[in-house]
């Protein structure tokens, strides 16, 4: 007779994972071409020109490009440098929310074309290209023409949640546009020796989303083909200089030895995963505390501050303790414990019936104080009683 | 399969020729080495699929005891087989040490000693021999589960047996073996014999010596007493409840071990006085029966059946019990019930059955009380202790009601802690022989 075996041989352990290998090969397999044939997933940024999401801008590059204007959309500096050939027949548009241009940078791509616009630039990016300028918050709101630029006053009116920008440089030459009171202006125009700097803050119309509302698309299409050419500018990582990469630094070995730990790290997790049989199942029994009911009523008393009550089971066994002590028979009335009790213990009976019967505690103080007296009460009797 | 702490490590070694060379190739083929040592490894590791297992275990032990249970392996193999073999028991065996290392050579067996030392009644079965073999160079193993059942009855512990001598020594002082004479009313009337001093003067028997003349004393007279014994061959029936209440524990003991101690201290005292009981333990059905067995194996086939029984969480079905009993025995006997008598609620079921039970049989309920009860009835140093001592005192309040109740329907009630209760409920039994009432 042999010992019956329970641990299944690898060749029926491989036979019955076969079907979910094979299935977990398929799903990878259809995982990998897919992915390989539709491209990663498209996550564009705002006011991209190939962006068709409603934040984009590919309506407006798309009509522009319609209308005869080269429309160029570049990620990064160097790019941007290769594309412009005439400085004087291109607009530069420059987007930059990542902050990805130092300072440096950002007067480099300004210089680039005679017509700049730079849209939202923030604080430091104002400090750099036009410190004249400052930002005053978000403007919500349909904004009028209200100056002689030919895509502002074609426009008309000019809808959109946009950025505020002031003039606190007051010897500066500045066209300033779109005004919602107060000094505060949406599109600001900077002339310096025949070059054009446009701050915009009204970026809402060349969304995709709002182009086509009131005069947006005139005032877009009027700002953006003003020139033969446009270059979209939007920065990217592309940008970030850096001087050494970290593989260059790092000896050869390094990554050869992360990969030797991560399979130490396999190794030892199976070392130390690899059961030594089955887990035993022990049938444990059922622990109840005996007390759980008293202890339950206890919480129940004081949750409901039944202080009478509990006054009275304390009473209970308090009268029924002196009537013992006291040699009484269990017929006794409590009337009968109280006059033996206070002739026992010299006390006045009306004092020890207010204890034992009359008093109604009104808080839980009173009751713990009760509680003590009736203690006090039972060690009298007793000491009386003791020869 | 399983692999060891030496291939780690030797998995591990393999950045030492990396951090010299600096040439990842040297790892991979380093790894490729360990790899290859790990399959030759593991080709020459013993089967453990070709072990024979048995188990050698001592069918029953007491609680609180220890038993040896011998592992058995033969190889039947053609290799060696070194390494581990885990002996798996439940927790609650208690078994050290659980895992062996073995070496068996092949066509041999090796004998491995677990020591038991179970901390909970019932049976224990063990689970099966895990044996992980490895290779000779301990990298690589093969390990194989083998299934060796077996089992082990923990019997309860009948702590309470420090107390048999002393009651059964009470039991011959009423037996007239001894010189003092008890007299009772119930008890049969055994012989007549010659006083002597220290006699009870009441037990002469001034007619026997009226009619006795002995020429050897100078006055022809000398006083004849009368002896007596016991009654012998009564009846002793012990229900036991194995329902929801015997759950609750008492200072971490069951009511139900504690009605098991009583119990069989019981048997034990009742078999040696000379009287024949039967347990059932009863809760919707009868979990265990031990009827018609007498000394010796008395005890042992009530530990037999009470090693496996927990208490079930229903309630019991007290209206089943009179015909139980009826079961039992049709004659009169002292009917003992081992349950829980304090709560008005839970024992109504009890005290609606006591006055068939009492027409024709003597009853004793057992319960288990609580100490802690009364200690909490005698601190009262803050609110909350107050509260629980008024709880305390409205159950104390209950279980005075509930044992006066049973009295008043003519059963008696014996109640203590769990280290009192079964000498109390002998010292019963044994007053209960001394009057006769069985």
């Amino acid at each position: 007779m042999s010992t019956e075996v329970v641990t299944p041989r690898l060749r029926s352990t491989a036979k019955r994972a076969a079907f979910w290998v094979v299935g977990a090969v398929v799903v990878v397999t259809i995982a990998v071409i897919t992915l390989a044939t539709t491209g990663g997933a498209q996550d564009r940024a705002p006011l991209d020109p190939q962006n068709a999401a409603p934040a984009g801008a590919m309506a407006v590059a798309e009509v522009l490009r319609q209308q005869g204007v080269e429309v160029i959309a570049t990620s990064s500096l160097t790019e941007t440098r290769d594309a412009i050939d005439s400085p004087s027949t291109t607009t530069l548009f420059l987007f930059d929310p990542g902050l990805y241009l130092t300072d440096e940078q950002l007067e480099d791509a300004v210089g680039l074309a005679d017509t700049v616009i730079v849209a939202e630039p923030d604080f430091g990016q104002l400090q750099a290209i036009a410190p004249g300028v400052a930002q005053a918050g978000v403007v919500d709101g349909p904004l009028e023409a209200d100056c002689e630029l030919g895509a502002v006053e074609r426009a008309g009116v000019v809808s959109g949640e946009s950025q505020g920008y002031r003039v606190i440089d007051d010897d500066a030459a500045a066209l300033t546009c779109l005004g919602s009171g107060d000094g505060v202006y949406s599109l600001v125009g900077l002339e310096d020796d025949g070059r054009q700097l446009f701050v915009l803050g009204a970026t809402a119309p060349l969304t995709n989303e709002l182009a086509i509302a009131d005069g947006n698309a005139a005032f877009a299409l009027g700002l953006l083909g003003s020139r033969e050419t446009l270059v979209w500018y939007l920065p990217s990582f592309a940008d970030v200089e850096s001087t050494e990469s970290l593989a260059e630094l790092t000896p050869g070995w390094v990554t050869p030895l992360v990969v030797l730990l991560a399979l130490v790290f396999v190794a030892a997790a199976i070392w130390r995963g690899r059961r030594l049989g089955p887990l035993v199942v022990e049938a444990l029994p059922v622990v109840v505390r005996s007390n759980e009911t008293m202890l339950g009523r206890a919480r129940l008393y004081e949750k409901s501050s039944a202080r009478l009550r509990a006054l009275d089971a304390l009473r209970v066994g308090t009268v029924q303790r002196l009537a013992a002590l006291c040699g009484l028979p269990s017929t006794a009335t409590v009337d009968d414990v109280v006059g033996a009790v206070s002739s026992l213990t010299g006390a006045q009976p009306h004092e020890v019936r207010r204890v034992l019967v009359d008093a109604d505690p009104g808080s839980d103080r009173e009751l713990v104080e009760l509680s003590d007296a009736l203690l006090t009460l039972e060690r009298g009797v007793a000491d009386r009683l003791r020869p | 399969m399983a692999i060891s702490g030496w291939f780690v490590l030797l998995v591990l070694a393999g950045a030492v020729p990396l951090v010299i060379t600096g040439d990842g190739a040297v790892l991979a083929w380093w790894l490729l080495g360990a790899l290859a040592l790990g399959l030759v490894d593991l080709a020459l590791a013993g089967s453990p699929r070709r072990l024979d297992v048995q188990r050698d275990v001592p069918g029953r032990v007491r609680l609180g005891e220890s038993a040896a249970a011998t592992l058995l392996i033969t190889n039947r193999g053609r290799r060696t087989v070194r390494g581990i073999a885990r002996d798996a028991w439940p927790p609650s065996a208690g078994a050290t040490p659980t895992r062996h290392r073995v070496t068996v050579p092949a066509g041999e067996r090796r004998s491995y000693s677990t020591v038991l030392t179970p901390f909970r009644r019932g049976e224990r079965r063990a689970s099966a021999v895990t044996v992980r073999s490895f290779g000779p160079l301990r990298l690589w193993a093969r390990q194989a589960t083998l299934l060796a059942p077996a089992s082990l009855l923990v019997l309860p512990p009948f702590n309470s047996r420090k107390h048999l001598p002393s009651r059964l020594a009470r039991l011959r002082e009423l037996d007239g073996a001894t010189s003092v004479m008890v007299r009772g009313q119930g008890t049969e009337f055994d012989s007549l014999r010659d006083y002597v001093r220290g006699d009870d003067v009441r037990s002469i028997d001034w007619r026997a010596t009226a009619r006795r003349n002995d020429p050897t004393s100078p006055s022809g007279r000398r006083l004849v007493v009368r002896t007596w014994r016991p009654e012998r061959d009564r009846r002793v029936v012990i229900v036991i409840d194995s329902g929801r209440t015997s759950a609750a524990r008492i200072d971490d003991e069951p009511r139900i071990d504690t009605a098991f101690e009583s119990a069989l201290l019981l048997a034990a005292l009742a078999s040696g006085a000379g009287d024949r009981v039967d347990v059932v333990i009863f809760d919707r059905r009868v979990r265990g029966r031990v009827q018609g067995a007498t000394g010796a194996e008395l005890l042992s086939r009530m530990v037999s059946t009470m090693a496996p029984v927990e208490p079930e969480l229903i309630d019991m079905d007290w209206s089943a019990v009179p015909g139980l009993v009826r079961s039992v025995t049709a004659h009169h006997a002292l009917v003992v019930l081992a349950t829980t008598a304090d709560a008005p609620g839970a024992s109504r079921g009890l005290l609606s059955v006591l006055p068939q039970l009492t027409r024709k049989h003597t009853v004793l309920v057992s319960s288990v009380t609580d100490a802690t009860v009364l200690d909490a009835t005698r601190s009262r140093t803050d609110r909350d202790e107050v509260y629980r001592a008024a709880a305390a005192e409205r159950a104390l309040l209950d279980q005075a009601r509930v044992a006066a109740a049973v009295r008043q329907l003519g059963a008696d009630v014996v109640t203590g802690a769990p280290a009192d209760l079964p000498p109390a409920l002998a010292d019963r039994y044994i007053a209960l022989k001394a009057a006769g009432r069985l």
